[in-house]
């Protein structure tokens, strides 16, 4: 009868397992960034798609444009914008979270399917840091902290330089 | 004359023949009684004419009788679950009926249940080399199950991860594109020909007599999709006598376990009827039922309305030939739920998805025919047509129909009292128009030979090899050959030992090869480079059976994989693709005990399996493997009244699906918890009050423990249900 006493010793912690709530909902943190993208001149024609992107490392080859790079898919910006203020925890397609992260662009497709293949894009503008246009800015986003102040101007007459494989 | 000498060494078995003094009809039948040695009748006896498809089974009072029968010799067989079985050779109706009366003569390990899906014929499950499980149709009616797959969150060893099945680590997800464990209906193949996913919804639960499940690779006989195990529902017999059915079952689900997950003002209720009829008239039998079954679902866009039809038609042609034809049809229209808005929004889908709907039609023809050439020899022919309808109102707005034509040829052979030969050829063509996987069509030939070997010792060695040819559209053919060996060797009344060694493989199915969509954010591309999975499987395992009340079932288990066909991202574009990328090993051990106490009032079973799956590519583990899989079920009956409890555990899944996490397609999605659910239930029957009337209540996971089976789908929630059925 020794088997039978595994009966009421197993009852208890069922019940214990049992009790705890499981999965619950995350509190709401503001982890991401804002800012303003500005348009200079006329956007081109056959723009299908013009999206906020960022990435964790430096773009130094084709092979660097790639899915699990890239942190952040901004929705798209309407065509024919002038001023496009976002805030990435309201405007993500692909959200954000804490870290360092390498570049900064606004990017236009006119493809009319979305494609992740470098040449299918072309970069219109690049995040800069303490006004310094020789590299682009690298942003880091703290834990629980809503960066602000991430400011694109995006000039159709003066594009900037593309990354590799473009 | 064996079997004379036999019944004069054993006062306890005896036969007792009268010859019936009417001798003038032209049909004949053998009657009887069946008694245990203490004289008391036994019900439920299963008494059959070899060589025939007669037979009968025992009333309350021990009694049988088998009719219209020709007057000639027979060779009748006994069988009772606890009892030795018996066969009494030479049986003469020369121009009479003949009384009998059978005594069978209890034995210490208690046979278990019949089952017949391990090895294409009738079994009992101790003498299998494989691990089973026999789920029988009073569970399911006890549960309130009106979906099977819900079922199988109660077998051990098993594992969903939301409608797909994982036995014993075989599976993780892929959104039902292709499965490792195949679903037969009455031993024919019952996939979609387009996805090859199986579609529990489909299945008429309250036709189903009692539901096989194999731990196992069976592809030595049952071909591609059975690499990772196989189950087969095995449906209802139609009586003798008339036998009317009905079910009702209504439900609530209860208020979610936080207050900013409720989304809905009214109660979300569920609701359930089948009626059902079968009849015999002559040699023919008959049986319908329908199904309606409605949820309005815990989860916006979680609902569905659900009609079953099932029609099944019996004919006996002659004693030695029989045929049986049947049609299933599901028609339902459901939400499309594929995840959570957020962890702050578990119950609702993103706004993109909401409304969205998903509408099918699945009807499927099946005829088995069987001829017995002889008492050692007989046929099955196994035949079906599976035709597929769907179509979503979604952005993509996809559909699919798809036609799976099905044919098989099995022969079956006693080629001595000791040696068992089964040999089949098999063949399927599919073909799809579907705006999600193009236009492709499939076809396969198997082909198949088995023999058991029963030696005295007694060992029962089982050698079996089956070839496959599989050709999808214009891809390159291939083909495999899957040898299979298993022994089982009973070493004495208490202890029986088992193993097995098989070789599987599975090919890929159109849409694993050709799908290419985009549903909630997430693009799916084509692979048509996409070659078959194969894998070796090795088990060993026993049963012990200290006294008639408790039993322990252990076993251990390697499964290596090879070419594993895993959804993947790829990295150059970020879309969704199915690939050959994966070596993997799954080796486990699993330990299940059942206890009888006061005089069997009281039952409970546990069980533990550990699994420790893992990618030899990558050295981490398969993604939704839970490592532990612990079952509980305990169950008490007095008189008319029956409580029970069921409990399980599955612990945190190490790996999931986190491409889709990293793209941000499910926000939250890493968010995943060890599994503890307990349900109650109680029922009672009032038979006893002379009420054709059963009652049965669940309330399950009755603590409201939230947990995921796959990433951004809250499981669900605690929900009551009531049923009411009763047979006229």
């Amino acid at each position: 009868m020794k088997y039978f006493s595994v009966i009421p010793l197993s009852i208890p912690l069922i019940l214990n397992l049992s009790c705890g709530e499981g999965i619950a909902p995350e509190p709401i943190v503001q982890t991401g960034f804002s800012g303003t993208v500005t348009f200079v001149g006329n956007w081109p024609e056959g723009i299908t798609r013009t999206h906020i992107v960022v990435f964790k490392d430096p773009l130094l080859t084709a092979g660097d444009f790639n899915a699990f790079n890239l942190k952040f898919v901004s929705v798209e910006i309407p065509y024919g914008s002038q001023v496009f203020n976002f805030n990435s925890v309201d405007t993500a397609v692909v959200k954000i979270g804490e870290g360092e992260f390498s570049y900064v662009a606004v990017a236009q497709q006119k493809t009319i399917n979305v494609s992740l293949n470098r040449k299918d894009w072309f970069v219109v503008g690049v995040y800069y840091a303490d006004g310094d246009t020789t590299k682009s800015g690298k942003l880091v986003i703290p834990q629980n902290t809503l960066v602000k102040n991430i400011n694109i101007i995006c000039d159709f007459n003066n594009p900037p330089p593309q990354p590799p494989g473009g | 004359m064996k079997k004379m000498n036999c019944i004069k060494s054993k006062i306890f078995f005896f036969i007792f023949i009268l010859i019936s003094a009417d001798s003038s009809a032209q049909q004949f039948s053998i009657y009887g009684t069946v008694k245990d040695n203490s004289g008391n009748p036994l019900v439920g006896a299963n008494v059959i004419l070899l060589g025939t498809e007669k037979g009968a089974a025992t009333d309350e009072e021990g009694k049988f009788e088998i009719k219209n029968l020709n007057s000639r010799t027979y060779t009748l067989s006994v069988t009772m679950i606890g009892y030795k079985s018996e066969k009494i050779l030479d049986l003469r109706l020369k121009d009479r009926s003949v009384f009998i009366e059978i005594v069978l003569e209890p034995i210490v390990i208690e046979s278990g249940p019949v089952i017949i899906t391990a090895n294409k014929y009738e079994q009992d499950i101790s003498e299998l080399p494989v691990s089973a499980e026999v789920i029988p149709s009073e569970k399911l009616s006890r549960k309130n199950f009106t979906n099977l797959e819900d079922a199988m969150r109660y077998v051990p060893g098993v594992n969903m991860t939301s409608y797909q099945i994982s036995i014993r680590g075989s599976s993780g997800y892929s959104r039902g594109a292709g499965t490792r464990v195949l679903l037969a209906y009455d031993g024919i193949p019952f996939y979609t020909g387009d996805t090859g996913e199986i579609i529990w919804e489909s299945i008429p639960i309250t036709q189903v007599e009692r539901v096989e499940i194999i731990k196992g690779a069976s592809s030595s006989l049952y071909g591609s999709a059975a690499i990772g195990g196989l189950i087969n529902v095995i449906t209802k017999k139609i009586p003798d006598e008339p036998v009317t059915y009905f079910k009702s079952s209504i439900g609530l689900w209860d208020n979610p376990y936080y207050d900013e997950w409720k989304w809905a003002d009214n109660p979300r209720i569920f609701n359930s009827l089948t009626l059902s009829h079968s009849r015999k008239i002559g040699d023919l039998g008959i049986a319908g039922s329908f199904s309606r079954i409605e949820d309005m679902s815990y989860k916006q866009s979680g609902f569905y309305h659900r009609y079953i039809g099932y029609l099944k038609a019996e004919y006996d042609f002659s004693e030695s030939s029989s045929a049986s034809l049947f049609f299933n049809s599901l028609n339902q229209k459901s939400g499309n739920f594929l995840y959570w808005k957020d962890s702050r929004n578990a119950l609702i889908p993103p706004e993109a998805d909401q409304g969205q709907t998903v509408t099918t039609n699945r009807q499927m023809f099946g005829l088995l025919f069987k001829q017995i050439v002889n008492e050692n020899f007989f046929i099955n022919f196994r035949g079906s047509y599976y035709r597929s309808d769907w179509k979503d109102q979604t952005a993509s707005a996809n559909s699919a129909m798809s036609d799976l034509f099905r044919g098989e040829i099995q022969f079956n052979n006693s080629l001595t009292d000791k040696i068992f030969l089964i040999s089949g050829i098999e063949s399927s063509f599919s073909n799809v128009d579907s705006d999600i996987f193009g236009n492709p069509t499939s076809f396969s030939l198997g082909a198949y030979s088995q023999s058991e070997y029963k030696f005295e010792f007694p060992l029962i060695v089982t050698l079996g090899l089956r070839y496959d040819f599989t050709k999808i559209d214009t891809i390159e053919s291939s083909s495999a050959l899957s040898p299979k060996l298993g022994l089982n060797y009973k070493v004495n009344e208490n202890l029986i030992f088992r193993s097995s060694i098989a070789f599987g493989f599975r090919a890929p199915t159109l849409a694993e090869t050709f799908t290419s969509t985009t549903a909630s954010g997430i693009t799916i591309k084509p692979n048509p480079h996409l070659k078959p999975e194969s894998n070796f499987t090795f088990e060993i395992g026993s049963i012990y059976k200290p006294f008639k009340e408790l039993t322990f079932d252990a076993a251990i288990f390697q499964n290596e994989f090879y070419d594993f066909i895993e959804p993947g991202v790829d990295p150059a574009d970020g879309l969704i693709y199915f690939d050959n990328v994966v070596r993997a090993r799954i080796q486990g051990a699993e330990l299940s005990s059942n206890i009888k106490l006061f005089d069997e009032k009281l039952s409970l079973s546990i069980s533990h399996t550990y699994l420790w799956s893992r990618d030899l590519e990558k050295y981490k583990s398969l993604k939704y493997r839970p490592r532990h899989l612990s079952f509980v079920t305990a169950e008490y009956s007095f008189s008319d009244f029956m409580l029970g409890a069921d409990f399980r555990y599955w612990s945190r899944v190490e790996e999931i699906d986190k491409e889709l996490i990293d793209l941000g397609l499910v926000p939250d999605g890493e968010n995943r918890v060890a599994v503890y659910v307990l349900d109650l239930r109680a029922g009672y029957n009032f038979s006893d009050l002379g009420l054709p009337l059963r009652m049965n209540f669940n309330a399950n996971n009755i603590f409201n423990y939230n947990y995921v089976e796959l990433i951004g789908n809250l499981a669900p929630i605690r929900d009551y249900s009531f049923s009411l059925e009763s047979i006229l």
